[in-house]
């Protein structure tokens, strides 16, 4: 049987446009489950502000000394807000201004031992660590997806059709310079 | 010079040793009472995971590349059970054939007697034998005949067979798919988390940040007071996942550990274990069905449980009750093992029997052989065939969560200490067996591990370790140890002293006994003397006897037929267990950066395993030969008398028909 030119090349473009649908549909997928992964933050980044004042108020009292880093936590946490609504870098920056201002008060914290018979304080501190731990592992999924995604943009033979598709990569969550750096307390 | 490092190294060495090894072992002889087991173990974890360990170049490998790794396997293995599935098929579906096919001419000829049946189906009906006794001659006396008669013959073979197979397996995953998991939660009495409790609140935070690290939706997290330390992921997809943890588990893990655990069955909820155990099940409960349906007509029991399944399935008042469904399915998962108590019984020869009965047993003598040959192909094929290639798919799926949980986590160490603990421990979980390969380690069985110490006693242990302190050796004026940490981690220290001959640290032990018994006689009189102890190191028979009588009289042991009946399981189908062992664990995990302690002395044992397995493999193969020659026998045997059978009542039935 001979197959004539005018077949072939039907069923080479065909071929063709089911592999664009599949590769763009995949795309697409890898997308959502980016900006899935984004809100994800988000909402654990908006259950840390909403429970940095009650931490604050908790705590108060036991550490008239330490104004100064509470007051750190709370203007910490209002510039965090205030970027709620920038871009990824620059939110990043604020949350991790964040961070570290928590992270100082938990240290400074340990020197008052009598927190620790306090089972609001503890409960309260159980949830921020949590909070902590859950920013940190919906950031980790977020980069893993973004990873994906834009491994997948960029592979030989999706990467000819991702930009034309409007496709572009996506902006890791790193952690900023301050957040690298140590912890210092003043004891 | 180098005397003296030898002598560091050895000094370095002895105490490590003595404090790593939860029980002590005189010969054949383990002798660990229960608190002073309890003790050392807890002291074993800390030497467990050395820091400090020496730096070898180790081939690495990425966590990514290792759940590529699993996976690929998983299809492989997948396809060797799928290969399995298929040969254990084609003899059963041999046997079970002719037997519906008996069943239905007995029908055709009582229909026939009631209202003569068409010509065209009689002659449809000798058709059909006649294909099947083309493929019977083929495989009997090698004759030849052509490919199309000879498919034809094989299809009238096999097909109705296999189609009943097949048709049980859709029923029973429908039927179970809706049950869900209460039943399971019922049946190991989980309850909800206390979120007034620290650390089970700590527990569903964990588990929630390991949801939110693999994407999923967090599942829900149930405790189980149970004896033993254990989690398992349990489920039929991930939406319906609950995550089950004995309280005691939570207890005694660090925020690491529990992390590592619990990545560990969010990851297989992420990688679709549930429902690849949902599969695995109803294979196995497919199999228990067949087993009960071929039974029935022989034992009440059998016919108890096929009304049971009738009823659950139908619904009524039953279909809502969750712990009915479950107490079916687990019917079902141990009908695979040869049980033959209502045989037995029908053809007790002791018995008496009414006429009637005896001609009933009569007509139904062929059918003793179709249920023979089905149980026995029935076991052998899954014990042999089927169960070792799940069970190996299961093992990689334990690998690749075990991957998994190194990336939700990207802390290995954490995973890996918890399986350190977890193993060393006691890990049974009442009411959970059925679902042994949904634990995170192998739940084993009830007795096994250490009796551990509870806040009562361990206050008295601690009380009295304190009063010791203050008898014998006058300290320097140090606080005495409040809490049960503190003792146990000094106790550790003086009992390696004591080995190595410290008289003081002996007395001090002495001492504190005698405070103990001061204080609680029956504990005390749990726990061994220390000067039995070190005697028995030496060698005094009289000591090791003292200690065994000990041993013996151990509270909390389970009588032995207990036992056995808890330990039903999927496991106990194949001789190949569903979890892998924790040396492997360990070693793929040390791949992905933990710094587990692997002894590197058991490669002597991996050679004398290899060895003997070589000595041993042929006769294993004779066994299996011969298992499957019984079982081609009592295949042809049933085929011969259900044919004659047949026959018989055919003839029988044409009679009163033509009359």
């Amino acid at each position: 049987m001979r197959i004539s030119p005018e077949l072939a090349g039907i069923a080479i473009a065909a071929a063709l446009f089911i592999w664009i649908i599949a590769a763009f549909n995949g795309l697409v997928a890898l997308r959502t489950r980016v900006q899935n992964a984004w809100a994800e933050i988000d909402v654990q980044l908006k259950r840390r502000h909403d429970l940095i004042p009650n931490l604050v108020e908790a705590v108060r009292g036991y550490m008239q000394h330490e104004r100064e880093t509470l007051e750190a936590v709370t203007r910490a946490r209002t510039q965090a807000v205030a970027a709620a609504g920038g871009t990824v870098q620059q939110r990043a920056e604020a949350e991790s201004g964040v961070s570290v201002a928590l992270r100082n008060l938990f240290a400074v914290s340990e020197n008052y031992p009598q927190l620790r018979a306090v089972e609001s304080v503890m409960l309260l501190q159980e949830q921020l660590t949590s909070t902590e731990n859950r920013i940190a592992c919906a950031r980790q999924f977020y980069n893993d997806e973004v990873m994906k995604y834009n491994t997948a943009q960029s592979t030989f033979p999706r990467n000819l059709m991702a930009r034309p598709c409007g496709f572009s990569p996506a902006t890791m969550f790193t952690a900023s310079n301050a957040e690298r750096a140590s912890v210092q307390v003043q004891v | 010079m180098q005397k003296s490092y030898r002598v560091t190294k050895e000094s370095r060495a002895v105490p490590l040793l003595s404090a790593a090894r939860p029980v002590i072992n005189l010969g054949n002889v383990s002798l660990g009472p229960v608190f002073w087991s309890a003790l050392m173990s807890e002291s074993a974890h800390p030497a467990a995971l050395q820091k400090d360990q020496q730096f070898v170049p180790r081939d690495r490998e990425s966590f990514f590349d290792a759940q590529r790794r699993n996976r690929r396997a998983t299809w492989r293995l997948a396809f060797l059970c799928v290969l399995a599935v298929l040969v254990m098929g084609i003899p059963l579906a041999l046997i079970v054939t002719p037997f519906l096919y008996a069943v239905t001419l007995l029908a055709a000829d009582i229909l026939n007697l009631l209202s003569p049946l068409p010509a065209a189906f009689w002659q449809q009906a000798n058709e059909v034998s006649r294909f099947g006794l083309i493929a019977i001659h083929w495989l009997l006396n090698h004759q030849a005949a052509d490919p199309e008669a000879l498919a034809l013959g094989a299809a009238v073979m096999l097909l109705p067979g296999a189609g009943l197979s097949v048709l049980l397996w859709v029923g029973m995953n429908g039927l179970f798919r809706n049950a869900g998991v209460g039943g399971a939660l019922l049946a190991l009495k989980a309850r909800d988390p206390n979120p007034a409790d620290l650390k089970e609140l700590q527990l569903s935070d964990v588990a929630q940040e390991m949801a939110i690290a693999a994407g999923l939706p967090a599942p829900r997290v149930m405790l189980v007071d149970a004896p033993g330390a254990n989690a398992a992921a349990i489920g039929t997809s991930p939406e319906d996942a609950r995550i089950v943890v004995s309280r005691r588990l939570v207890d005694d893990l660090t925020r690491d550990e529990l992390e590592g655990a619990l990545a560990h069955l969010i990851g297989s909820i992420g990688n679709g274990d549930l429902r690849i155990a949902f599969r695995i099940t109803s294979i196995f409960e497919t199999c228990g069905l067949l087993a009960a349906v071929i039974n029935a007509p022989f034992g009440p029991q059998s016919r108890r449980t096929l009304w049971r399944i009738i009823r659950y399935g139908i619904g009524g008042s039953r279909k809502d009750d969750p712990q009915e469904a479950a107490a079916v399915a687990e019917i079902l998962a141990r009908g695979v093992a040869m049980d033959t108590d209502d045989i037995d019984r029908m053809f007790d020869a002791t018995r008496k029997k009414s006429i009637l009965r005896s001609i009933r047993d009569f007509i139904l003598f062929p059918i003793f052989f179709t249920n023979t040959a089905i149980k026995l192909s029935l076991w052998f094929f899954s014990g042999v065939i089927l169960g070792p290639s799940i069970a190996l798919l299961w093992r990689t799926r334990k690998y690749l969560a075990d991957a998994s949980a190194v990336q939700l986590t990207r802390n290995p160490d954490g995973l890996a200490s918890a399986l350190q603990k977890l193993s060393s421990d006691a890990s049974f979980i009442p009411g959970g067996n059925w679902a042994s390969h949904l634990f995170i380690i192998n739940p084993g069985t009830a007795g096994g591990g250490s009796a551990r110490p509870d806040s009562r006693q361990q206050e008295i242990l601690a009380r009295a370790w304190a009063a010791s302190k203050r008898d014998a050796v006058d300290s320097t004026g140090n606080p005495a140890p409040a809490d049960f940490a503190t003792t146990v981690r000094e106790f550790t220290a003086v009992q390696r002293a004591a080995f190595s001959g410290d008289a003081k640290a002996i007395e001090r032990l002495s001492a504190a006994r005698q405070s103990l018994s001061a204080l609680d006689p029956e504990l005390a009189s749990q726990i061994p003397d220390i000067a039995d102890l070190v005697a028995a190191r030496r060698g005094d028979r009289a000591a090791i006897g003292r200690l065994q009588t000990l041993r013996k009289n151990e509270p909390g042991k389970k009588d032995p037929a207990r036992d056995a009946e808890e330990s039903e399981g999927m496991s106990s189908i194949t001789f190949l267990a569903f979890h892998p062992p924790l040396k492997r664990r360990l070693k793929r995990l040390d791949k992905l950066g933990a710094h587990a302690d692997l002894e590197s002395a058991d490669h002597k044992m991996w050679i004398l395993t290899a060895v003997f397995s070589m000595i041993f493999a042929p006769f294993f193969v004779a066994i299996a030969a011969l298992f499957l020659l019984l079982i081609a026998i009592m295949a042809l045997s049933s085929l011969a008398f259900l044919m004659i059978w047949m026959a018989f009542i055919h003839a029988i039935f044409g009679f009163f028909a033509h009359r």
